[in-house]
């Protein structure tokens, strides 16, 4: 790598912010601007790491392809699809990468297929590629070797062959495979990482892979053409869609809260999670966008897997489920060294075993809004909703970890009891709708009214003019924007009104707002939490200050990465992205805060 | 052993197996729902979806059935704990590759290892030993299928 390229890294590192992601639906790859894959999980988004340089530069692995020369690079989407152009200009040169992971097509093609196209636009450069394949995380044992002229990793069940054309002689050694070339004007060369899963290797041709590359890209251009979207913010709700729909693990139909795991919320801290699951949180906001979007399918596709996924622990809901269904993420740490010595590195997520109140209120809103958008509940499954109302009559009482899943002890959070009384709010209106049971209506009433009467009396504070974190504390939290986008109250309302401006006033730092004030068990601090701005977007429009609103949009716009992407948090000071990235809550937050000014707008 | 016995105890195995598995699944042990599996093939409608499931499931239940009885007649012996035996076999081959992969090959609502963001499947794929649907499945699938066919192999046996 030059010196140029070194200088968009730190010790090994690039910036988060330079990170564009390429997928297929099954897995995703970070795409770094000098050109490197810095992580791909295989065979899908939650399976163990075959790249992780994000977490380690020296033992993580990586696929760096690059111009020899000092260069400078940008990269962009091309227009309406999740393929990506990196543009490198050197002193002679112009050269474009086009990486893409290939979706299937009619025909025998590898399991999982990612193609890195390489077309000279002016002068001559001498260009350089290689691979370090680290299996499982670094873990597993490698064998590199060539095959038929092919260089082939394998390690256990998984294994990558790759072949190229006009990319130079491939060279092997034990942990990497490499090569270089040159072109001139109109010169192009094509290089492939082709995977297989439990299965032999399929080799692909080089026209096979051009068509499938044409297709892929031709499959994005048509879905982004089919989105209903037409308000403000067009091009970052379409990026946010094409976004949130990598994260779609297209054999089950859920949603992964983010591609990658452990990227600190402070460099060199110890928050530092795996997001690589579906959050039941994340399910009303990912129906209310699908539908925004006009994505019928994929809303029917993620409620179907909600249903199902939730039944095992049912009347009970896990906190989060893995993509296939399951609900197990023991938490375990690697021997990686981190993003920038962020340590430790997580896989697994132990919130799991949190008691979060608040997903009741997700859920039965995620109903309700599929009931309202003409999806059928059938008897079994309104039953089980009836049941899980009648549980939140139960539990609500109970003191529990709350939204933002602290690991200190529980207590009793105020957006909890909300997101409870939403819960029975939206139990009610399915049973008043003739949509679920409607035997427990009267007492969904009732504890609906004392939770209420619980949150008036002791979660509010009359010296901060604020419902506050906890009941009885004096700290705020951003979670309780919550309110206003979920009905638990109108916006405009005194109350809610006076809490929005209370949150804006403590918690912001110019568009950007801090989770919370107070503890949560865990040393160091975090940056900004980018959703929570978003919801303040929407919060504003929703009680008539659309003015306000769209200020403050425009100014959240403006954060984003140089192709349209948002990372969980934003440094306040520095602008730096941090934690893991693409976030979904982020970009579900962005569609829904353009949704809601352009439905509130004059 | 006639083919009355085998009919008779591939009606009742299936009653048995399927209150298994059903009973699994409102115990919170297992999320699978085979007469649910096999009836979305044909219908999104999730009632009609289990009722076709149901009938659906009770030929498959005696189609198993007569595959026994002509092993039992090729081998000339029946009886529960051959039955039983054939039964481990049958759920060890249901979840390693019958509902693991053929099903997904054939359902065009379930999601495959190979579905990817062109298509949006309604079903979760169940994965190997159809441990997608909770831990405990292929415990809960196994002894079901033991049931089954210790049921079958006894119907056969008493019949002779």
């Amino acid at each position: 790598m030059t010196d140029d390229a070194l200088s968009l890294r730190s010790d090994g590192y690039a910036p988060i912010r330079d990170y564009a992601v390429i997928g297929d639906g099954r897995t995703t790859a970070l795409v770094a601007r000098d050109g490197s894959i810095d992580w791909l999980c295989l065979p899908d988004l939650d399976s163990p790491s075959v790249f992780a340089a994000i977490l380690d530069a020296e033992r993580g692995g990586r696929f760096q392809l690059a111009p020899e020369e000092e260069f400078t690079a940008e990269h962009r989407y091309e227009p309406e699809t999740n393929v990506l152009q990196t543009t490198f200009t050197t002193a002679e040169a112009v050269v474009r990468v086009t990486d893409a992971m290939l979706l299937p097509a009619p025909g025998l093609a590898p399991v999982r297929e990612l193609a890195r196209r390489v077309d000279c636009l002016g002068g001559r450069v001498s260009m350089h590629w290689r691979v370090e394949p680290r299996f499982d995380y670094g873990r597993g044992a490698t064998t590199i070797s060539m095959r038929s002229g092919v260089p082939v990793a394998t390690s256990k069940q998984l294994a990558l062959a790759l072949p190229s054309w006009n990319a130079g002689e491939p060279r092997c050694d034990a942990a990497s495979i490499g090569g270089r070339f040159d072109l001139t004007a109109g010169d192009d060369a094509l290089l492939v990482l082709a995977a297989a899963y439990q299965e032999p290797l399929v080799i692909p041709a080089r026209r096979e892979v051009e068509a499938r590359l044409g297709a892929t890209r031709a499959f994005w251009r048509s879905w982004a053409a089919d989105r209903g979207y037409e308000g403000p913010w067009r091009d970052a709700v379409l990026r946010s869609a094409l976004a949130l729909k990598l994260l779609v693990y297209a054999p089950s139909g859920a949603i992964a809260a983010a591609a990658t795991a452990s990227l600190p919320e402070q460099v060199g801290g110890e928050r530092n999670w795996d997001y690589r699951f579906c959050w039941v949180r994340d399910a009303a906001f990912t129906l209310a966008a699908l539908f925004n979007l006009g994505c019928p399918h994929e809303a029917d596709s993620f409620y179907w897997w909600l249903l199902h996924a939730s039944q095992l622990s049912h009347p009970r809901l896990a906190v989060l489920y893995r993509l296939n269904g399951g609900a197990d993420a023991p938490e375990e740490t690697l021997a990686l060294s981190g993003y920038r010595g962020s340590r430790p590195v997580r896989i697994g997520n132990a919130a799991l075993e949190q008691v979060q109140l608040d997903i009741y209120g997700d859920h039965l809103q995620s109903a309700w809004l599929y009931a309202r958008a003409g999806g059928s509940i059938d008897a079994d499954s309104g039953r089980r909703l009836a049941e899980t109302a009648d549980l939140v009559c139960r539990i609500w009482r109970e003191p529990d970890s709350g939204i933002w899943e602290v690991r200190s002890a529980p207590a009793h959070f105020t957006q909890s009891k909300m997101m409870c009384w939403v819960a029975l709010d939206r139990a009610m209106r399915l049973a008043d709708t003739g949509r679920i049971p409607s035997a427990g209506a009267p007492r969904w009433r009732a504890e609906a009214a004392a939770i209420r009467a619980f949150v008036e009396r002791e979660c509010w504070s009359e010296k901060l003019g604020s419902y506050v974190r906890f009941a009885g504390g004096e700290e705020l939290d951003a979670s309780l924007l919550l309110a206003a986008l979920m009905d638990y109250d109108d916006a405009g309302e005194h109350r809610l009104a006076s809490t929005i401006e209370a949150i804006r006033q403590a918690l912001g730092n110019g568009p950007l707002l801090s989770r919370y004030s107070g503890e949560d068990g865990l040393a160091g601090n975090e940056g900004s939490f980018v959703c929570c701005s978003f919801w303040l977007v929407e919060a504003l429009a929703r009680g008539g200050r659309c003015a306000e609103a769209t200020e403050l949009m425009d100014e959240l716009i403006g954060l984003a990465n140089d192709v349209g992407l948002y990372a969980e948090e934003i440094d306040p000071t520095s602008g730096e992205f941090l934690g893991n990235v693409p976030q979904a809550l982020v970009h579900l937050a962005l569609i829904s805060a353009a949704a809601a000014i352009a439905e509130a707008a004059p | 052993m006639n083919i009355w016995g085998a009919i008779a105890g591939g009606f009742v195995g299936t009653l048995v197996l399927t209150t298994m598995l059903r009973a699994a699944g409102e115990l919170g042990l297992s999320r699978m729902d085979l007469p649910f599996l096999l009836g979305t093939v044909f219908s999104t409608d999730r009632v009609r979806a289990k009722a076709l499931g149901y009938l659906l499931h009770f030929l498959a239940g005696q189609a198993f059935a007569l595959v026994y009885l002509g092993v039992f007649s090729a081998i000339d012996r029946s009886g529960f704990a051959l039955g039983a035996l054939f039964g481990l076999l049958h759920g060890v081959f249901s979840g390693t590759a019958l509902v693991n992969v053929l099903l997904p090959v054939f359902h065009p609502r379930m999601g495959t290892p190979l579905s990817a963001a062109d298509s949006q499947p309604l079903l979760e794929p169940p994965g190997f030993l159809m441990l997608n649907y909770g831990r405990r499945t292929p415990v809960v699938s196994l002894v079901a299928h033991i049931a089954y066919g210790a049921i079958v192999g006894g119907f056969v046996s008493l019949a002779s």
